[in-house]
C-alpha cells in the first residue's frame, strides 16, 4: 500500500510539474516574443530617426537650391553684392570651370600611377608589394587636410609654384591615388585563372597576357574605382581650400588660382549677404547631382561587370 | 574617408597575399609596374615627410606645449594644441556614439526587417547619401540646424536643472556650437558606419541564424545571440572607422562648431578641432604659424594611423573567424 502510495506521488507531482513548465514556458515564450517585438520597432525606429535628417537634407537642398539654378548660374562670373544691389550674386562659371579643371588634371596624375602600382601589387610578390598594400589602404582613411598640407608644402612652397590649379589638382591626386590602386588591385586578382591559363598555354609571354588578357578583363573593375576616386575628389573641399587660392576668373591654365564648387560652398555659406547665402544651396544641388550622377555610373559599371562574369 | 573605399576595403582584407601569374620579371612591362610602384613609395614617403619637416621647428621651439598648452596666438606663438585636441576628441566620441546607437539598429533593421526587394534600394541610397560631400553638410548645419538649435533645442536644454552647469549657457549668437559639430558629425558618419556594418551583418552565416531559430529563439533572442556576437569584431572595424572618419572631418566642423580656440566641456559654447582649425587658420597664416598648423597635421595623421590600424587589424580577424565558422 505504502509502495503504492509512493509510486503515486511522484506521478502527481510529475503532473503538476508539466504544468507548471508549460506555464512558464508559455510565460517565457510571451515574455520573450514581446522583448523580439519591442526590439523590431525600436530598430526600425532608428532607421526612421536615421532617415528624418537625410532626407530633410535633401528635401532643403532641392528646395532652396532649384530655385537659384539658371541659365546665368552657370554661366556668370560671381559678383560681390553691395549695398546698393544686395541681391547681385552672379553666377558660378568659375567654380564650374574650376572644378572640372581640377578634376582632369588630378586625373591625368593619379589614373595612370594608381592603375600601374595597383596591377604591380596583383602581380608581383615582394615585401614592397605588401608594403604599399597596407600604406595605400591607411592612405585611402587619411584625413583630406592632410593631402592640402602635403600639397601646399611641396608644391605651392617648396617648389615655388604658387598657388595654382595644378596644386590643388596634386592634393586631389594623392586623395585618388589609394582609392584607384586598391580597386585596381582588386579588379585584376578577380580574373579567372583560367583565362591567363589560357593565354599562357598558347604560348604568350607572361607580359603579353597581363596586357592583353588581363588588363582588358579587368578594365569595368578599373573604370568603376576611377570613377569612385573623382567622385571623391570632386567633393573634396579641405586640401583644395590651402593651395588653389580661390580665383574670379574662367581660368584652365593650371599654374593660375581657380576656385572650385566645395571651396565657393564653404566661403559663401558665411557671408553675410542673404543673396548669397541663398545661392549656395544652388551650387551645392549642382555638386551633389554631379557627384551622384558619378556614383551611380560607378554602380552601373560594376553591376554589368557581375552581369558580364554570370 | 569614401564609403566606397571602406567597403572596397573590406573586400581588399580578403585577398590572398602572392602573385596569381607565373613571374613576369624580365620584361619592359615589368619595369614599368616597378617605376609606378617606386614612385608611390616616393609620394608616400613625401607625403609623411613633407609635413613633418615642415613642422619640425614648432617641435623644436615648442615642444610639448603643442599638446598639452592652452591658447593659441598668432603669428608667433604660444601654440597650444590642446584646445583642437580635446574638441577633436569631443566631437568625434559624441558623433560616434550617435552614429553607432542608431547606425547599428538601421542596420539591422536592413538586414532583417525590410522586404527582400527594397534592400537593394535602401542600400543603393545609403551608399548615395555617403557619397555627399561633406561642405553640403556642413552648409545644412549652419544654416539650417544652428538657427533650429539657437531657437528651439537650446533653451529647452537650457530649462533642465543642473543643465546649464553641464552644457553651459545657450546665448550663443549663432547657435554654432561643440553640440551641434557633434550632431552634424553624427549624421555625416552615419551612412559610412551602416554601410558597413550591414555588409557585416549580411554575411553572418545563413545556418547560425537557422540553428538558433530551430531552436525556438525569437528574431530579437537569434539576433542577440547570434548575429551580434559573430558580427563583433566587424562592427568594432566599422566603428574605427567611422571614428576615423569623425576626427579627420574638416570643413563641416570648421562651418558649424564655431572655431573658438578654447579648451571647452560645455557643449553648447562653440569650440574647433584639428581639422577644422588647420583650415579656418591657414588661410592667413605666416611664417611660425604655418609650421605650427603642420604640426598640429602631425598629430592628425599619428591618430588617424592609429585608428586605421586598430580598424584594420579588427577586420581582419572577423574575417578569419568567420572563415572558420
Amino acid at each position: 500500500m505504502s509502495d503504492l502510495l509512493d509510486l503515486e506521488e511522484p506521478k502527481d507531482t510529475g503532473h503538476e510539474m508539466r504544468d507548471e513548465i508549460r506555464k512558464t514556458s508559455e510565460r517565457s515564450r510571451a515574455r520573450r516574443q514581446a522583448t523580439s517585438r519591442v526590439m523590431v520597432i525600436l530598430c526600425s525606429l532608428a532607421l526612421l530617426i536615421a532617415a528624418v535628417p537625410l532626407v530633410l537634407l535633401m528635401y532643403q537642398l532641392f528646395r532652396q537650391g532649384a530655385s537659384q539654378v539658371d541659365w546665368t548660374f552657370f554661366t556668370k562670373l560671381p559678383t560681390t553684392p553691395t549695398l546698393l544691389s544686395p541681391n547681385a550674386t552672379g553666377g558660378i562659371s568659375n567654380d564650374i570651370i574650376g572644378t572640372i579643371a581640377l578634376t582632369i588634371y588630378a586625373s591625368i596624375l593619379a589614373i595612370p600611377v594608381g592603375v600601374l602600382v595597383g596591377v604591380y601589387l596583383a602581380e608581383t610578390e615582394s615585401k614592397l608589394a605588401t608594403t604599399l598594400r597596407v600604406v595605400s589602404q591607411t592612405m585611402a582613411g587619411a584625413p583630406s587636410i592632410l593631402m592640402g598640407l602635403f600639397a601646399f608644402s611641396l608644391i605651392v612652397h617648396d617648389l615655388n609654384v604658387g598657388f595654382s590649379s595644378i596644386a590643388g589638382s596634386f592634393a586631389l591626386a594623392v586623395l585618388m591615388l589609394p582609392v584607384i590602386i586598391i580597386s585596381t588591385e582588386i579588379a585584376v586578382r578577380n580574373v579567372p585563372l583560367t583565362l591567363r591559363e589560357a593565354g599562357l598555354a598558347l604560348g604568350a609571354k607572361p607580359h603579353k597576357v597581363s596586357l592583353r588578357i588581363v588588363l582588358p578583363t579587368a578594365l569595368t573593375g578599373i573604370v568603376t574605382g576611377v570613377i569612385l576616386a573623382i567622385s571623391r575628389a570632386v567633393g573634396e573641399t579641405a586640401p583644395v581650400l590651402l593651395v588653389i587660392g580661390g580665383g574670379y576668373t574662367n581660368s584652365w591654365k593650371p599654374f593660375d588660382p581657380v576656385s572650385a564648387m566645395p571651396l565657393a560652398i564653404y566661403e559663401n555659406a558665411k557671408s553675410e549677404w542673404p543673396a548669397q547665402r541663398a545661392q549656395v544651396w544652388g551650387i551645392a544641388l549642382v555638386l551633389v547631382i554631379f557627384v551622384f550622377i558619378l556614383s551611380l555610373t560607378a554602380r552601373i559599371w560594376a553591376s554589368r561587370k557581375q552581369q558580364v562574369r554570370n | 574617408m569614401s564609403n566606397a573605399a571602406a567597403v572596397d576595403l573590406l573586400e581588399h582584407e580578403e585577398m590572398e597575399e602572392g602573385p596569381v601569374s607565373s613571374s613576369i620579371s624580365r620584361s619592359w612591362y615589368h619595369y614599368v609596374l616597378i617605376a609606378a610602384a617606386l614612385l608611390f613609395t616616393a609620394i608616400s614617403l613625401g607625403f609623411v615627410g613633407t609635413i613633418f619637416w615642415s613642422s619640425w621647428p614648432t617641435w623644436i621651439h615648442h615642444g610639448v606645449t603643442l599638446l598639452t598648452g592652452k591658447g593659441w596666438t598668432s603669428p608667433n606663438g604660444p601654440f597650444g594644441g590642446l584646445a583642437m585636441i580635446t574638441g577633436t576628441l569631443e566631437t568625434s566620441l559624441i558623433a560616434l556614439v550617435i552614429a553607432v546607437i542608431i547606425g547599428l539598429g538601421t542596420s539591422i533593421s536592413i538586414v532583417f526587417f525590410i522586404p527582400r526587394r527594397f534592400r537593394t534600394i535602401v542600400a543603393t541610397l545609403v551608399e548615395l547619401l555617403a557619397a555627399i560631400p561633406s561642405v553640403v553638410y556642413g552648409l545644412w548645419g549652419l544654416l539650417v540646424i544652428a538657427p533650429w538649435m539657437q531657437t528651439t533645442v537650446n533653451p529647452w536644454l537650457n530649462s533642465w536643472p543642473f543643465a546649464k552647469e553641464i552644457f553651459g549657457n545657450s546665448g550663443q549668437e549663432f547657435g554654432t556650437s561643440l553640440l551641434l559639430a557633434s550632431i552634424v558629425l553624427g549624421i555625416m558618419i552615419l551612412p559610412t558606419f551602416v554601410a558597413i556594418s550591414r555588409e557585416v551583418i549580411a554575411v553572418v552565416p545563413q545556418d547560425l541564424m537557422e540553428a538558433s531559430l530551430s531552436l525556438g529563439a525569437t528574431r530579437w533572442q537569434m539576433i542577440r545571440e547570434v548575429v551580434l556576437p559573430t558580427a563583433k569584431i566587424g562592427l568594432f572595424g566599422a566603428t574605427f572607422l567611422a571614428l576615423a572618419r569623425a576626427t579627420g572631418e574638416t570643413v563641416a566642423v570648421a562651418l558649424v562648431a564655431g572655431s573658438v580656440a578654447n579648451v571647452q566641456f560645455h557643449l553648447l559654447y562653440p569650440g574647433t578641432s584639428i581639422a577644422a582649425w588647420i583650415a579656418t587658420e591657414f588661410g592667413e597664416s605666416q611664417g611660425n604659424e604655418v609650421s605650427a598648423l603642420m604640426a598640429l597635421g602631425v598629430i592628425l595623421m599619428v591618430l588617424n594611423v592609429c585608428l586605421a590600424l586598430i580598424s584594420r587589424s579588427l577586420v581582419s580577424r572577423q574575417r578569419r573567424a568567420l572563415a572558420r565558422v
